[in-house]
């Protein structure tokens, strides 16, 4: 059965083999007037690809990480893309918790809402989408949510982004466009082609000029969310 | 000496970078950052300067000394070997 979805304020149909696949999606789906952009349907040929790149895992769940890679090739054209990152937001401002897997982002998010409560709505926890639209670059939930199953489906303007690293004393400091760059570029899906790395390109360039930039080190107690919203709230203009 | 197949210059935010595709893909998923002097480099590179040529261009370019453009031109060819970049 084809279904519409509509995520990031993209609206598409697909054809989804697995239960898995439609029921993450479900959040997603959409009933209203906006015609597809454009279709999704995952192959034998798409379900081996995708075993090869991400590991062994059941076949549903692969086919949920080739929708996920085939809608994020589709989207570079709608000026967006994955952002490897726990994504909330706090009084219609968002912020993107960006580190390696392991390092706590989760953890650092699940502070935030033990110390702002209900006032913290959790966009996405693992794979969020973000997209330059017109002049401001915004967040989206997607059905990619990671271990904890946190998602909402909206959409948020993006404040600041923040690299998180472990550290014993809780510390945070402004970061250089320069020096924010590589952590961007690696928490993206990375293009395979020349072409749509042209597509990627400005948009990081985008998000180094549109967001505050910080660099957060911190250990698991609720201080390091005090110090961080204190700082990230109020914002600051970027170096350089 | 020049550029394996599958790297790509680009400039952005005012930093240079250089990135895989393609086939460079397979043995390389990170990024380099090259300052200005290392992305001239690399574009003489690419278009398959020598060493030698390199180094001039550097001289009226930046508008060095021989000696030093030349220790420049090394040390950067040495450092994409390193990265193994170069074949």
């Amino acid at each position: 059965m084809v279904s519409k979805y509509k995520i990031a304020d993209v609206v598409f149909s697909a054809q989804f083999k697995y239960a898995y696949t439609r029921k993450i999606c479900t959040s997603y789906l959409y009933d209203g007037e906006e015609q597809p952009e454009f279709f999704i349907e995952i192959t034998e040929q798409d379900l081996v690809e995708e075993g090869k790149k991400a590991g062994d895992f059941p076949l549903p769940y692969l086919e949920s990480l080739a929708v996920y890679r085939k809608f994020l090739g589709k989207l570079l054209d709608y000026n967006g893309t994955v952002f490897h990152s726990s994504a909330l937001a706090v009084d219609d401002n968002a912020y993107l918790f960006t580190a390696p897997s392991g390092t706590g982002k989760s953890t650092h998010a699940r502070l935030w809402r033990e110390y702002l409560g209900d006032k913290v709505i959790m966009v996405n926890d693992d794979k969020p989408v973000i997209r330059l639209v017109d002049e401001d670059f915004f967040v989206y939930g997607t059905p990619w949510n990671g271990k904890h199953g946190l998602d909402t489906n909206c959409r948020v303007k993006i404040k600041a982004v923040c690299k998180l690293e472990r550290g014993e004393q809780n510390a945070i400091q402004k970061l250089s466009k320069e020096q924010m760059l590589p952590t961007i570029l690696s928490q993206t899906l990375r293009p395979q082609n020349a072409s749509d790395f042209d597509k990627l390109l400005p948009l990081v360039s985008a998000l180094l000029d549109k967001t505050d930039l910080y660099l957060l080190k911190c250990n698991t107690d609720i201080e390091s969310a005090k110090l961080s919203y204190s700082v990230m709230s109020k914002g600051v203009k970027n170096e350089n | 000496m020049k550029i394996k197949e599958g790297f790509i210059l680009r400039e952005v935010s005012g930093s240079f970078i250089v990135v895989a595709v393609g086939e460079g893909t397979k043995t390389f998923n990170g990024m380099i950052q090259l300052n200005e002097t290392g992305a001239f480099l690399w574009k003489l590179l690419e278009s398959g300067a020598t060493e030698e040529q390199m180094a001039e261009q550097m001289m009226k370019e930046y508008a060095v000394e021989k000696q030093v453009a030349l220790c420049d031109v090394k040390e950067f060819i040495g450092s994409l070997k390193e990265a193994n970049l170069i074949v």
